[in-house]
């Protein structure tokens, strides 16, 4: 009886010792600015443009259609079903609340989760394994300074961006939706815009911040946890991007009950 | 007289319960301690650096003691020793020049321009003039070997550390890579102080170490 309680017990420890030991890296990432040696400054800059090229840039095709067949799918689709009823109107509401606001930031955040947050985790942990991580600490180069801080900026930069992006890729896209099936192009833009509000917009790029820090962090930590054998690399990997994963709903849900 | 640059009193290798470890590395010589796989003996270099902290005893470099230094300090502190660890640690998606460059780049006030023209020295000196622009995973061994050594070397600092150095090298490339790592044929008084630890050393480099220990169930026993 007292067996599966136990059990139960060391694994919810084990859990709330991982996320404070994620917690703590998180705090240690967002004031390592304050420490980094001027010097170091040029390097993570350098760093931070590739991990931005990497992350943002090198995954603007893949926005840009998806974001580009979503909307116009469903926009056809609400034009027409609605159009029926008389209810054009509300593909605006349709457009800025289930895309702008929801559905963009969580499959940008999923696509460069998937993209990207592998990745790092992988690179971290094939550094950890290679000595690499050691051989920086040992030359006086704090690993979050040259591998993490960079990493972090990059993905919140790049989420950010690649919202906004999605989002004005998906408004067009449902221009041409909206046109496409019969709607004139300055009504359509009537009832986005008349539909869309400052607070969507906020909703939205904050929600891109905080993608972005769980995608900077999670696979960050989880790489650099990893053990010294080969075998560790795909695990670190793997556990980044079910917990960024985990992390992008739940906090999706979050912003839906605060908002 | 100048003080030892790395001393070791009272440090366990293996746990707080096995044997203690006291040593003093005197200054501009070339010390090695070789021991077996699970002798400890590769924890030395990592305690040296204050990669790990002793779980007893005091452990002193240059003249300060890691375990008792914050974090930031302890960083710009290992600044003044080289140090190459086993299997030379290299950045893979650097290039050898790049790699040699990064503690210049990161710890250093020079401006790009003379961080190329250190480099280039840095390179040709580590005889790798031809060999800076490849990744690591496109040189051999012993470039390998040379770009982590001049990595270690880039602030010329006054106590080295080395992690199995010579592992796969040949006997001229063991020779060369100890000479580098001592500053080159110059005066006695002004070599580096050497410290190597690793499971063996080749018979062309054991005469030019000026003292050498065998770690045996955690006990020193000076050799030759």
């Amino acid at each position: 009886m007292i067996a599966p309680i136990s059990a139960l017990g060391k694994r919810g420890t084990r859990w709330l010792s991982r996320f404070g030991a994620l917690a703590r890296f998180l705090w240690d990432t967002l004031i390592a600015w304050r420490s980094l040696p001027r010097a170091g400054r040029r390097v993570v800059r350098r760093v931070f443009l590739t991990q931005v090229w990497f992350t943002a840039i090198q995954a603007i095709p893949l926005i840009v259609v998806l974001s580009g067949i979503l909307s116009f799918l469903v926009i056809s689709q609400a034009v027409r079903e609605l159009g029926r009823i008389g209810a054009t109107e509300l593909i605006g509401s349709l457009m800025v609340i289930a895309i702008v606001r929801e559905l963009g930031p969580l499959l940008t955040a999923l696509i460069v989760a998937g993209r990207s947050g592998t990745a790092i985790a992988a690179e971290l942990a094939t550094n950890r394994v290679m000595g690499e991580i050691d051989a920086l600490d040992g030359m006086g180069i704090d690993p979050v300074h040259y591998l993490v801080l960079p990493r972090f900026l990059g993905a919140i930069v790049s989420v950010f961006g690649l919202i906004i992006l999605f989002d004005v890729v998906a408004v067009l896209a449902g221009l041409a939706a909206a046109v496409a099936n019969g709607m004139a192009s300055p009504r359509y833009f009537d009832i986005v815009l008349e539909s869309l509000s400052f607070r969507d917009i906020w909703l939205s790029a904050a929600k891109g911040v905080i993608f972005g820090i769980v995608i900077g962090t999670v696979p960050a930590f989880h790489g650099l946890r990893a053990g010294k054998a080969a075998t560790q690399v795909p695990v670190a990997a793997s556990q980044a991007v079910v917990v960024s994963i985990v992390a992008i709903f739940l906090f999706s849900a979050i912003f839906v009950a605060l908002s | 007289m100048v003080p030892a640059p790395l001393v070791f009193v009272d440090v366990p290798l293996n746990g707080s319960e096995a044997p203690t470890v006291t040593l003093e590395i005197p200054p501009h010589r070339a010390v090695s301690v070789v021991g077996g796989e699970n002798s400890g003996v590769h924890l030395m270099g990592r305690l040296a650096l204050g990669l790990i902290t002793p779980k007893a005893g005091h452990l002193t470099v240059l003249g300060k003691e890691l375990a008792t230094l914050p974090r930031q300090e302890l960083l710009a502190y290992r600044r003044l020793v080289g140090y190459l660890p086993a299997g030379d640690g290299l950045l893979q998606n650097l290039t050898l020049g790049q790699n040699v460059a990064l503690p210049l780049s990161f710890g250093s006030d020079f401006s790009e321009g003379e961080i190329e023209s250190r480099l280039d020295i840095m390179l040709a000196a580590a005889g790798l003039a031809n060999a800076g622009h490849l990744r690591p995973a496109q040189a051999n061994d012993e470039q390998r070997r040379r770009a982590a050594l001049a990595r270690a070397l880039a602030f010329d600092p006054k106590l080295v550390v080395l992690e199995d150095p010579f592992v796969g090298l040949t006997d001229r490339a063991s020779r060369s890579i100890l000479e580098t790592a001592r500053g080159g044929e110059i005066e006695e008084g002004s070599r580096r102080t050497v410290f190597v630890v690793g499971s063996s050393l080749p018979a062309s480099v054991i005469r030019r170490f000026e003292i050498r220990y065998r770690l045996i169930h955690g006990v020193l026993q000076q050799e030759g």
